[in-house]
């Protein structure tokens, strides 16, 4: 009996594990199809994203299926899950190209995730659409130069700092700005660089600078002597699961001053959290998401899966159409062509018109969108940009 | 001068939740001399009964405190009865109780994961209101009180229960010595079931504690790291050295964010652990077994 016990539960534990291997499998390839990877987040802090970005390209995918493919031939998308580790995002790129041969991989979504398959695209030279990584190293070397193979439809940090910073300072007039940041974060600290950088030249004052890791959930500490700081604005550039612990905790602490923040933040599940601590916030972000233009993707992707859809679930709508347009301009399947054709295209997405520079991989000329929370709601004020 | 005392009730909060966790990792290691790895898990299923029971259910809050209570001692005490029972009667190596527990824990997060509950996170109902009582110009958060209160009544229940009571006298005889006790006519089979049940219980309340003050998700049993390291910090197996060693954890660990660098916070906060480890090598209140053997 209790040899029985023992192995039931090993079998079970075998199970489990095989279970979370398995994760992003989809069935045999048949010939004559065009496949597509995706990569990101399907377990972990990040699932909500990753989920929406799988989820919208798997209806897309349908769409183009049911209108004929693309050159074509049907089209076949193969998800893998890099449980938000710049390492799994490797191995899944890897085995994308080589085991599934792929011709273009989308995402991942976190930046830390798309610089570290820089190497692995680049030996194998398959092109990557980075979804909603906007650290400025995901397309350019540290010397400058711009990597080969990897690309985004997503506004950089620096431009999110400082859209932050100048509409800090410019419109609503507030001088002293306290940051909080991940340290371990490279789209944290690209954020907070350029919104310190861009701030002070304004004339404003950095009061108080403290920083995080990643997987904390206390802020007290930091956030008391943030208040001592007595700042009028808080910067939290960082993810909305830390976002709403954090302002909820400032609030707890008395602190009364407006939070502001960047792509990061939009997410259902932070209003279910702090909609209290974050009325009157303003966040740095892509698109509108009450603009009429992306009513239709709303609602399709609605109706199909009974969810709301992430800011995500928009980047990738967008980095699928520029991948579908690249593929048709260069009426070939072929991995090099196709990159080649990226930056020829431009399309109409739903976060702006996308064209790609050649010089840096990055959209060019993406105004960002200020967006004020109120009563639970993303209230939109204006597009700003700043140089 | 409010800056230093702030960051004391933020410490003493923050200690008061590892205190919670890291008397059930004495209270096991006090008997059986291992470190249920498992306690992780059966904290993260506590927090989500209390989830359920406040967002299916309905259930008043402190119903829901009960049901998850009364959920995590069960598990807990399947769990001994499932993993580690049949290692004991085999008179299984101590490593091999270790790797149980960390793969009963591994089995618990993905279970939870591969179920439809789900990898994404959940946050508690708002219970209370996130306006705090100040005292001057000292913020208290309301969970935070309440926390407090719940850690240190049921601790002090606990410690009630070991030190006067018939069971936690044989509680006691079988620290110090198992087959002695055995000897003297005490059931260690009853006793180990009664501190998996005790440990399960204060691991559903810290669940529950800890998921409405933060949030729930399968990987919430990582923060038991850290109540593992004050429990071995105050000397594991020694209930009052965990509760001390949790709350100067949770205040070393806010003074070092407050005062010095929060970057550094976890580096300093260890380093000096060891120290003391190396000093004391039973921990601040440790027993000492040699000399009761």
């Amino acid at each position: 009996m209790r040899k029985k016990v023992l192995s039931l539960v090993s079998v079970l534990l075998i199970l489990t594990m095989l279970l979370s291997a398995c994760g992003g499998k989809t069935s045999a390839p048949a010939e004559e199809t065009i496949k597509i990877g995706w990569i990101g987040s399907l377990t972990g802090d990040q699932a909500v994203w990753g989920t929406c970005e799988s989820n919208t390209i798997k209806m897309l995918i349908e769409e183009v299926n049911a209108k004929g493919g693309i050159l074509g031939k049907q089209v076949e998308g193969i998800y893998y899950d890099t449980k938000g580790d710049a390492a799994e995002a490797v191995n899944a790129t890897k085995r994308l190209i080589t085991q599934d041969g792929v011709v273009a991989i989308l995402g991942p979504n976190a930046s830390g995730q798309a610089i570290s398959i820089s190497a692995a695209l680049e030996q194998y030279k398959v092109p990557d659409i980075a979804t909603v990584a906007t650290n400025p190293k995901v397309t350019v070397n540290d010397d400058g130069t711009v990597k080969g193979y990897n690309f985004r439809v997503c506004f950089i940090d620096p431009y999110q700092g400082a859209v932050a910073a100048g509409y800090a300072y410019d419109k609503l007039g507030l001088k002293n700005a306290a940051v909080l940041y991940d340290v371990a974060s490279d789209y944290s600290q690209g954020f907070t660089e350029y919104f310190e950088k861009t701030f002070t030249e304004k004339g404003g004052k950095i009061v108080a600078k403290e920083g995080f890791k990643e997987g904390d959930v206390d802020f007290r500490p930091q956030l008391s002597k943030i208040k001592e700081a007595n700042p009028d604005v808080i910067l939290m550039p960082y993810y909305y699961k830390e976002v709403a612990l954090s302002a909820n905790q400032a609030r707890e602490l008395g602190i009364e001053a407006t939070l502001m923040g960047g792509d990061g933040w939009p997410s259902d599940q932070l209003m279910t959290m702090a909609k209290d601590a974050i009325e009157g916030s303003y966040i740095v972000n892509h698109l509108d998401f009450n603009d009429p233009e992306v009513k239709p993707l709303q609602d399709a992707y609605k109706a199909k899966y009974n969810l709301s859809m992430e800011l995500n679930g928009y980047m990738a709508n967008d980095a699928f159409l520029l991948l579908q347009a690249a593929i048709t301009a260069a009426n070939s399947t072929d991995p090099v062509k196709i990159t080649e054709a990226l930056t020829q295209v431009s399309v109409e997405g739903v976060t702006g018109t996308i064209q790609l520079s050649e010089e840096n991989h990055n959209p060019v000329g993406k105004q960002a969108a200020i967006v004020k929370i109120e009563n639970g709601g993303y209230v939109f004020q204006e597009k700003y940009g700043v140089e | 001068m409010s800056g230093f005392l702030q960051q004391v009730v933020n410490g003493l909060s923050i200690g008061s939740v590892y205190a919670l966790m890291a008397v059930g990792y004495s209270l096991v290691y006090s008997i059986m001399n291992f470190s249920n790895f498992a306690h992780g898990g059966v904290i993260m299923i506590g927090a989500y009964i209390g989830y359920f029971c406040l967002t299916l259910l309905n259930v008043p809050f402190f119903v829901a405190f009960l049901l998850s209570a009364i959920g995590s001692g069960l598990l807990a005490v399947s769990m001994e009865r499932v993993v580690y029972r049949p290692l004991r009667k085999r008179n299984a190596p101590f490593l091999y109780f270790i790797i149980s527990a960390m793969g009963a824990s591994i089995f618990l997060e993905n279970i939870v994961i591969a179920s439809p509950i789900g990898p994404t996170f959940r946050t508690y109902p708002a219970i209370f209101s996130t306006t705090p009582i100040m005292l001057g110009n000292i913020a208290l958060g309301r969970i935070d009180l309440l926390m407090f209160v719940i850690s240190t009544v049921s601790l002090a229940a606990l410690i009630y229960i070991i030190e006067k009571t018939k069971i936690g006298l044989s509680i006691r005889a079988t620290s110090y010595n198992i087959k002695g006790s055995t000897l003297m006519g005490v059931n260690v089979d009853m006793v180990i079931f009664i501190i998996f049940a005790m440990g399960g219980i204060l691991a559903g309340l810290a669940g529950m504690l800890f998921g409405m003050k933060y949030t729930v998700y399968p990987q919430i049993g990582n923060i038991t790291t850290k109540s593992f390291i004050a429990a071995v910090f105050g000397g594991l197996g020694s209930l009052q050295g965990a509760v001390v060693g949790s709350i100067l954890l949770g205040l070393i660990e806010t003074m070092v964010s407050g005062y010095f660098s929060s970057q550094y916070r976890d580096l300093i906060a260890f380093a000096l652990l060891i120290f003391v480890l190396v000093a004391k090598p039973t921990g601040l209140m440790g027993k000492n077994t040699e000399d009761k053997a």
